[in-house]
């Protein structure tokens, strides 16, 4: 499937230009920093009036992506935005309440041994 | 369903989602022109992802971007593909950039991941010693899987295991890049080994 081309910025240029979108902030302001492959979806609430932390076109257009789960890493791909802008971006809207991380099993545990069956599975089937 | 509690997740702001899938990492690395890009496009999608080295806030300023240079940052667009192999487990594969000065991202990619594929190019071995290395020191699985170009002479595993220094209980197999069946079957060895691996960790004294 080729990537959707309304989501390409043509003519990007610097990479410093990006982090207009996020104030010039280059890391979120507190949490942990998302994992490529950490998942977020949208919450169904929208940011109270008087919060302020506004929405860009930026955050709505990854809000807009957020309907169903999805990966930073797909996030980023969709938006061709760079993975810091992404994080940023994120956070703001998780610190609204507009989106929340979906917990997949603690950092520190490896996956499970009958899950890496699943997917050995899964790829002799491919 | 009921909220699973987590005390990292935001705590005022309703029920934590149940996951809809599970999202693995497996990691693709290798010199430059060692076939990364070409081996997920076998099996998969490519996406590009864009990341660059991180700005110091103090570079950046508020009012005035146009300051900051080039020479501050690095940009690196990175490749990466998605296998959904369930409709509740998905692959992502990330191709890691071998070179030294990209080392700061590696942390960052390798975290969590099940473990690594380092393709190897006859031509230009040396280039996988950083990968061998850091896949080693952070005890991340990993397979060396020989790419098999047109016109590179042919090499048997063993002889690469030993010019890349291998511990005997990694795989090292053959690979093209280009072909399906083969990226397939090179899945499948990684996979397979961390299973082994981990039932070896399991059973103390063998």
């Amino acid at each position: 499937m080729p990537p959707d081309d309304k989501w390409r910025r043509r003519g990007s240029g610097p990479v410093v230009r990006p982090y207009a979108v996020t104030g010039g902030r280059t890391a979120p302001a507190d949490g942990e920093v998302l994992d490529l492959i950490a998942v977020v979806v949208a919450t169904g609430r929208s940011p109270a009036a008087d919060d302020p932390v506004r929405l860009n076109p930026e955050h709505r257009r990854l809000l807009g992506l957020c309907d169903q789960q999805i990966t930073v890493a797909d996030l980023a791909a969709d938006t061709a935005l760079p993975l810091g802008v992404v994080r940023v971006l994120l956070a703001d809207l998780t610190q609204l309440g507009a989106i929340t991380v979906v917990r997949q099993r603690p950092a520190n545990q490896r996956t499970g041994n009958d899950v890496l069956q699943e997917i050995l599975n899964g790829l002799r089937a491919l | 369903m009921a909220s699973a509690p987590s005390d990292s997740a935001p705590s005022n702001r309703g029920p934590v989602p149940v996951a809809a899938f599970t999202a693995h990492k497996i990691l693709v690395a290798g010199g430059f022109g060692s076939g990364k890009t070409t081996l997920v496009g076998a099996i998969s999608e490519v996406r590009p992802l864009r990341t660059e080295e991180t700005l110091t806030t103090a570079s950046v300023g508020l009012d005035d971007l146009s300051g900051v240079d080039g020479k501050t940052t690095t940009t690196v667009a990175l490749d990466f593909g998605r296998i959904t192999l369930t409709p509740r487990i998905v692959l992502y594969l990330f191709g890691m950039p071998g070179q030294e000065r990209f080392s700061f991202m590696w942390d960052e990619l390798a975290y969590g991941a099940l473990g690594a594929v380092i393709l190897a190019d006859v031509r230009r071995l040396g280039d996988c010693f950083a990968s061998v290395n850091y896949f080693e020191k952070q005890r991340l699985p990993f397979i060396i899987a020989i790419n098999c170009f047109d016109d590179a002479p042919s090499y048997d595993p063993e002889e690469v295991r030993q010019a890349l220094d291998i511990d005997q209980g990694v795989p090292v197999v053959l690979c093209d890049a280009r072909d399906l069946a083969s990226v397939k079957q090179v899945l499948i060895s990684l996979v397979e080994a961390i299973s082994v691996s981990r039932s070896r960790a399991m059973t103390p004294g063998r």
